[in-house]
């Protein structure tokens, strides 16, 4: 008994090294860092829920990273997104550029809601967070492109993407596009408020690079079978 | 039609109590049932705007600025982050706090014809020393004084990109393009006294340009703003000319000095000359003559200033009390003074500026609208105005 658990619990290296890996065996499980989840008294959790809490009584559990936090403010997207703009480990500055967009963003509703007359304020969004998801949501891809090679050509095939990988799709295209082209003088966090803006109303670069993508992979839709054969 | 009559009589009274700050659920029953026409009940905000009329009972409580002060007495005096603030809430609204009710109290019971009484605001970096002293400008504005307000006196000590030879004493350097710009906006904020005070003196800025005695001080004040080579010392005139004449039997008006970061005048400057030696903070004609007003040696006014670590140089991040911030010899020029500890907010002054975020629609996180988000806010901010601020930005 003692021998198999200590087994289990070796610190693991997989056989075939992907770029990111973890050195945790796969046996420790995620925390989970969310209060409510703590709070939750036995009666109201469902079936699947109960058996999920008896197994963490009995694994163990990998530490948390250091950018989660049980914060009520806390956002893993908007916390994902500032990894992506990070660079060369500058967590404060990414970070800075995050909170300046999302300020500016509300600043500009803020001021357009507060100079509107009364009917109109209702249709004027002020969260920056509501309007950051919707701008995320509309300018995630539906389908992918993988290059498959047959022969000796490398074909464009249409494939369906998980959930996390449009997430990711969508925010490498803002930053991408936010860097792209731009003026010289033109801050970072300028130009992503402009973006998010336009997006959010599925206008702006972002929202047309999705677009083209489904036109190409609506344009290559004869070649969808390669992803099986 | 008793109803309307009774409303009618009860109206005095029921705008008398509105601006207690405690919740008392039957007067305020009662403050809405006799004017059902105004804005409802708020907590956070008081109607009165006369900053000579604020009182303890209006601690913790906005009052709204008029666009027309803003334009012409904080046409340079506000934070960075305050005037954005202004303008995206399309409103400029000041808290009333003990710090600068105790300097209005102060300068309400003025005697003219004592020397001036120094006023220092200190405190921890962003607990509200620059609004505090804005408030207390805004008393004397609308009491009729003239405000003289240097902004940020950091600026005059760091980053100039012309230093010129002073042409009155060859020891001293002149800087033109602060000098000039500052005049412009003493200009805006002073409209009316420019015609009213006369010069004592005459003036001799170059062979055949002259301000007499007895001209307007508009007259100079155009001196500086045309001819910008000489910008500084119509700064060291005007000062001389307002401290001469303020509180004397003959003129009518009062001069309030007001000095944001007065520990500049007796730190360290980063301006070299052009043997790349650090120039003395004597040797600048704007210091020199900023010290000179800085003297409890004239009358009929007050000193107000304010100790700022921000922008300052060579001052450790820590520092914030006179002491350290002033130096021995600064400290030792302002003494006499008189200290206002200027806090971070209290319980009932945070609870306000959470209330007027809501109203202002500011707190658009759905989190930061429940108990615990507050709590959070609380927690991070430590009542302190300038982290509140900054965090709520973002929520």
């Amino acid at each position: 008994m003692a021998a198999s658990l200590k087994g289990l619990l070796q610190p693991w290296t997989p056989r075939v090294l992907t770029v990111r890996w973890s050195r945790y065996n796969p046996y420790y499980l995620e925390p989970e860092v969310k209060k409510e989840a703590y709070l939750k008294s036995e009666s109201e959790l469902s079936i699947e829920e109960k058996n999920e809490w008896d197994l963490r009584k009995h694994r163990p559990i990998k530490a948390a990273a250091n950018n989660v936090t049980s914060s009520v403010f806390y956002d893993p997207i908007i916390s994902k997104f500032i990894n992506m703009i990070m660079k060369c480990g500058k967590k404060t500055l990414a970070q800075q550029i995050m909170t300046q967009t999302l300020e500016s963003i509300k600043r500009q509703q803020v001021e357009k809601y507060l100079k509107a007359p009364g009917g109109q304020k209702e249709e004027i969004e002020c969260n920056p967070y509501a309007i950051f998801h919707q701008a995320v949501e509309n300018c995630k891809p539906c389908v992918g492109l993988a290059n498959i090679k047959r022969g000796s050509i490398t074909y464009q095939v249409p494939i369906p993407l998980k959930d996390r990988h449009r997430t990711y799709m969508a925010l490498k295209w803002f930053i991408t596009e936010c860097k792209r082209d731009k003026n010289r003088r033109t801050l970072m966090h300028e130009s992503l408020t402009e973006q998010f803006m336009q997006a959010y109303t599925k206008e702006g670069k972002v929202y047309k690079r999705k677009l083209d993508m489904h036109k190409l992979a609506e344009a290559n839709r004869a070649y969808a079978h390669f992803r099986w054969c | 039609m008793a109803l309307h009559r009774l409303s009618l009589r009860l109206r005095p009274t029921a705008t008398h109590v509105r601006s207690f700050y405690t919740s008392r659920v039957g007067q305020q029953q009662n403050t809405v049932a006799a004017e059902p026409e105004t804005e409802p009940f708020s907590v956070f905000r008081t109607k009165e705007d006369d900053p000579a009329f604020h009182s303890e009972k209006h601690i913790g409580q906005y009052y709204n600025v008029p666009s027309s002060h803003i334009q012409t007495l904080f046409h340079h005096g506000l934070p960075w982050r305050y005037k954005q603030q202004v303008e995206t809430f399309n409103e400029a609204s000041f808290m009333v706090r003990q710090p600068a009710l105790e300097v209005i109290s102060d300068l309400k019971q003025l005697d003219p014809s004592k020397p001036v009484q120094r006023y220092i605001f200190y405190g921890l970096k962003g607990s509200g020393k620059t609004i505090s002293m804005c408030h207390t400008l805004h008393y004397c504005y609308t009491q009729g004084w003239l405000v003289l307000h240097i902004p940020d006196a950091h600026i005059w000590v760091k980053n100039c990109k012309e230093l010129l030879p002073s042409s009155y004493k060859s020891s001293r350097f002149d800087q033109p393009f602060e000098a000039a710009e500052w005049l412009h906006k003493f200009k805006i904020t002073n409209e009316r006294f420019l015609s009213k005070i006369k010069t004592k003196h005459r003036y001799i800025w170059t062979k055949r340009e002259v301000t007499e005695e007895g001209r307007p001080l508009g007259e100079l004040v155009d001196q500086g703003t045309t001819r910008v080579r000489s910008s500084s010392d119509v700064i060291g005139a005007l000062m001389k000319e307002l401290r001469l004449q303020s509180g004397q039997p003959g003129s009518d008006f009062k001069l309030v000095a007001a000095v944001d970061g007065v520990n500049a005048l007796w730190g360290r400057t980063t301006l070299k000359k052009r043997d790349s030696s650090i120039v003395d903070l004597e040797e600048l004609t704007l210091i020199y003559n900023l010290r000179k007003l800085m003297r409890n040696d004239w009358i009929g006014g007050a000193v107000i200033t304010t100790l700022s670590q921000t922008g300052s140089l060579f001052t450790p991040i820590s520092a914030y009390w006179p002491q350290d911030m002033l130096g021995e010899i600064g400290f030792d020029s302002m003494d006499p003074f008189i200290p206002i500890s200027v806090p971070n907010y209290s319980e009932k002054e945070f609870e306000s500026c959470y209330l007027y975020y809501l109203d202002r629609n500011w707190l658009q996180h759905p989190q930061s609208r429940t108990e615990e988000g507050k709590k959070e806010i609380l927690f991070l901010c430590n009542r302190n105005p300038w982290t509140m601020e900054k965090m709520c930005c973002v929520l």
